[in-house]
């Protein structure tokens, strides 16, 4: 798939976290702070939402959209009005995780994740039937919002992230290449493994609570060892 | 017009889903859709998974981490 075919979307995001500047005390500080919970605070659902696909449970959830909206709050000078607020934030919010929750529940397979080949993470492309295909698509959308966050978080993390910005937030792929901070051919890789893996489990999962999708979850078995 | 053919829509189709390809590119994938059974419902496997990601992750966040923001903010402000 080439990069070239992708759509050419530039949006800038100034972000300098480095020499956060401290506000200083004028009568304006409090006109920026009426300003950043204008235009900030209506994200604290999304960004809430994310957090907690991020550090799967509440509390720390909490604790990181905190530590976001005081980190952005410090640095909202060097936010340029009239740019992408939203993508200013999730590049505050997904920094933070990394560098201080990610630290804490690290994960294994980190670091190493992006170099496994497809056939490693039990990906394939469908070769099923689109009669079954179409049971599947059904089998999937039948299935209770629990066991679509589970199999999100069994997934590794990178992948979960780029699925979340992707599908959840409908970030385009520049802007998360540069939320991540990798490359936008990296993010393509990452969007596919883990909507394949998700594809899979869900296929699993409806299959065991019977909601059946036929031929689907046996090809799928077997697909494994065809490679990619 | 030419279709496409199979093999670019499935390549291109999570491209496609994503709104990432050039309209040019959009406008074959589209035309194919219209047209291939298979492909269509390899589509709509791909934008029910969107959907139900969707569903899943909404959360609002409690009233009380809502306050807790505001609280820090006009903390970090009265210190200067």
């Amino acid at each position: 798939m080439a990069t070239s075919m992708l759509m050419e979307r530039t949006v800038a995001i100034p972000l300098s976290l480095d020499g956060l500047e401290l506000p200083v005390m004028t009568t304006d500080t409090t006109d920026m702070r009426d300003l950043f919970e204008a235009q900030a605070m209506p994200f604290i659902d999304q960004l809430y939402a994310a957090a907690m696909r991020m550090t799967r449970n509440p509390s720390d959830a909490q604790d990181l959209v905190q530590e976001t909206f005081v980190k952005a709050f410090a640095s909202f000078k060097q936010f340029e009005q009239g740019t992408n607020l939203k993508a200013w934030l999730y590049r505050i919010l997904t920094n933070t995780f990394i560098n201080t929750y990610r630290k804490k529940q690290r994960e294994p397979y980190q670091g190493t994740i992006d170099e496994l080949e497809d056939w490693q993470l039990g990906g394939a492309e469908s070769t099923t039937a689109t009669s079954s295909r179409s049971a599947e698509a059904e089998a999937i959308d039948h299935l209770p919002d629990s066991a679509v966050k589970d199999a999100l978080q069994s997934i590794p993390e990178d992948f979960r992230l780029a699925v979340y910005f992707a599908d959840v937030e409908g970030f385009s792929y520049q802007e998360i290449a540069e939320i991540m901070k990798t490359p936008i051919g990296t993010v393509m890789s990452r969007l596919h493994r883990g909507r394949r893996l998700l594809r899979d489990l869900l296929a699993g999962y409806a299959e065991e609570r019977g909601l059946g999708t036929g031929q689907a979850a046996k090809s799928k078995k077997t697909s494994g060892s065809t490679g990619k | 017009m030419t279709d496409c053919g199979c093999e670019k829509a499935k390549a291109e189709l999570e491209e496609y889903l994503h709104n990432e390809l050039r309209k040019e590119d959009a406008i074959d994938i589209r035309e194919h859709l219209e047209h291939c059974n298979d492909c269509s419902t390899e589509h709509l496997v791909g934008r029910t998974l969107t959907e139900v990601v969707q569903r899943a992750c909404k959360e609002t966040a409690p009233e009380d981490l809502r306050d807790q923001v505001l609280l820090r903010l006009r903390a970090i402000q009265s210190a200067h």
